[in-house]
């Protein structure tokens, strides 16, 4: 692979999903930071020469830019059968999952952005009902992963759809959902912290 | 067993759900804890509040036998004394510098907490519980009155946990943590040697009744598409 080069904003949860992966990999990637808040450079003709939508993260690799965090944990994860299986079953499972993270659980994204950066405090809104829903769809699945004694979201080991899932489920309390209200979500957090290579961000206690 | 109101005891969570040298948070009747279990395998309860600042305890880490808190690394001992302050390291810290234990007990895959400093012990020879070893199945979160989730479910008047005449090999454990007014955490056991696929129903099971008792008090979480 020829030099990678990630666009990344530090506070942005989609650019973490990508940080996380690298790292967990043991891949270096050239940073270039985008100032979205305050600086909304994601709207600059420069970056939109990158990125046409906007969209962040975006990583560079062999010429191609590949926009947008799912986009980029898969680009990143092909050929490495350990992160996205090669049966066609696990394959499917995966992939299920990592379109979770960028459909439904975006409500529990867009939750976080409104409190942390709109100072929204709408506890009963449809939004917040939506993201709880959405975040009890994975505490469901690996409480029963868990009776079967699955520690992760597809088979015996983590896959790029558990670094997907991730940060939208640990970064939950910013707003104002805690996880002891999630068991099975608690229990994964802590087995995804103590992989080789993890790494936070802002708002994810680093215990140092 | 555990009565609610003065001198009663709470089901926290699932022993499973506390691994050696972790934490977590629970919340009893709207009373914020930091719940921890230490190396030898201990639980404690402290109220969630860190003697230094009032940050959340629950927040911390575990190190050395103590809790640690995550802001200025102030540790606590098991008797929520101050054993180390990280600023001042050779400073031995006052004993008044102390976190608040509650009483608690693990009885029957339970983690259980006394609200108050005196009252009733939690008896150990219910014989319907101690007869059986109980294997963990799961927790939920449910937002609606702990009150009418106690009915449906069939616990007794002024239980917060029983044995539930239900047919997963017989017999079913739950308990109910009141969270507040509108939310609480129902804890479901089943009796050992019951098959993966009980299991996996009485899981189920526990969905049901969340999705029942929260569409009663009016809540109804449907995951899809939001602008
Ligand atoms: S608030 Fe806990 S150590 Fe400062």
């Amino acid at each position: 692979m020829s030099a990678l080069v990630l666009y990344d904003d530090e506070l942005d949860e989609d650019c973490y999903r990508v940080r996380l992966f690298l790292s967990l990999l043991g891949v270096e990637a050239r940073r270039v930071v985008v100032d979205v808040v305050p600086g909304g450079e994601q709207d600059s003709a420069a970056f939109r020469a990158v990125s046409p939508a906007g969209v962040l993260p975006v990583l560079r690799m062999d010429g191609q830019a590949v926009c947008g965090a799912q986009a980029v944990l898969l680009a990143l994860a092909h050929g490495r059968a350990e992160w996205l299986p090669e049966g066609a079953a696990d394959f499917a499972r995966v992939v299920h999952w990592v379109q979770f993270a960028g459909g439904p659980l975006r409500a529990a994204l867009l939750m976080r952005r409104a409190s942390l950066f709109a100072g929204v405090g709408d506890e009963q809104s449809a939004r917040r009902r939506a993201a709880v829903a959405a975040l009890r769809i994975v505490e469901d699945h690996l409480a029963h992963r868990w009776l079967d004694g699955g520690q992760w979201v597809v088979g015996e080991g983590p896959t790029v759809a558990d670094i997907a899932l991730f940060p939208t489920v640990a970064l939950c309390r910013d707003w104002g959902e805690e996880h002891s209200a999630y068991p099975a979500l608690r229990r994964w957090v802590r087995a995804v912290r103590a992989l080789p290579g993890f790494v936070t961000m802002p708002g994810i206690p680093d215990y140092g | 067993m555990s009565v609610t109101g003065e001198g009663g005891w709470y089901p926290l969570m699932l022993s499973a759900d506390l691994a050696p040298d972790t934490t977590a948070g629970s919340t009893m009747l709207g009373r914020d804890l930091a719940v921890w279990r230490d190396g030898q395998g201990q639980a404690h309860v402290w109220d969630d509040r860190c003697p230094h600042r009032g940050m959340r305890l629950s927040l911390g880490f575990v190190r050395e036998g103590a809790l640690a808190c995550l802001y200025h690394g102030w540790r606590f001992g098991a008797d929520g004394r101050c054993v180390h302050i990280p600023a001042h390291p050779d400073l031995s810290p006052p004993g008044t510098i102390r976190a608040a234990p509650l009483r608690v007990a693990e009885r029957w895959g339970l983690i259980w907490a006394a609200a108050a400093d005196e009252g009733g012990a939690l008896p150990e020879d219910d014989p319907a519980l101690a007869a059986v070893s109980w294997v963990p199945v799961r927790s939920l979160r449910i937002e609606a009155p702990w009150q009418g989730v106690a009915g449906a479910i069939g616990l007794p008047e002024g239980e917060l946990a029983a044995v539930l005449d239900r047919d997963v090999d017989g017999r079913v454990l739950a308990a109910l943590l009141p969270v507040g007014e509108g939310a609480c955490m129902l804890h479901l056991l089943a009796a050992e040697l019951a098959e993966v696929a009980r299991l996996h129903d009485l899981a189920d099971w526990g969905q049901d009744v969340r999705a029942r008792a929260e569409e009663r008090a009016g809540q109804v979480f449907l995951a899809g598409a939001v602008a």
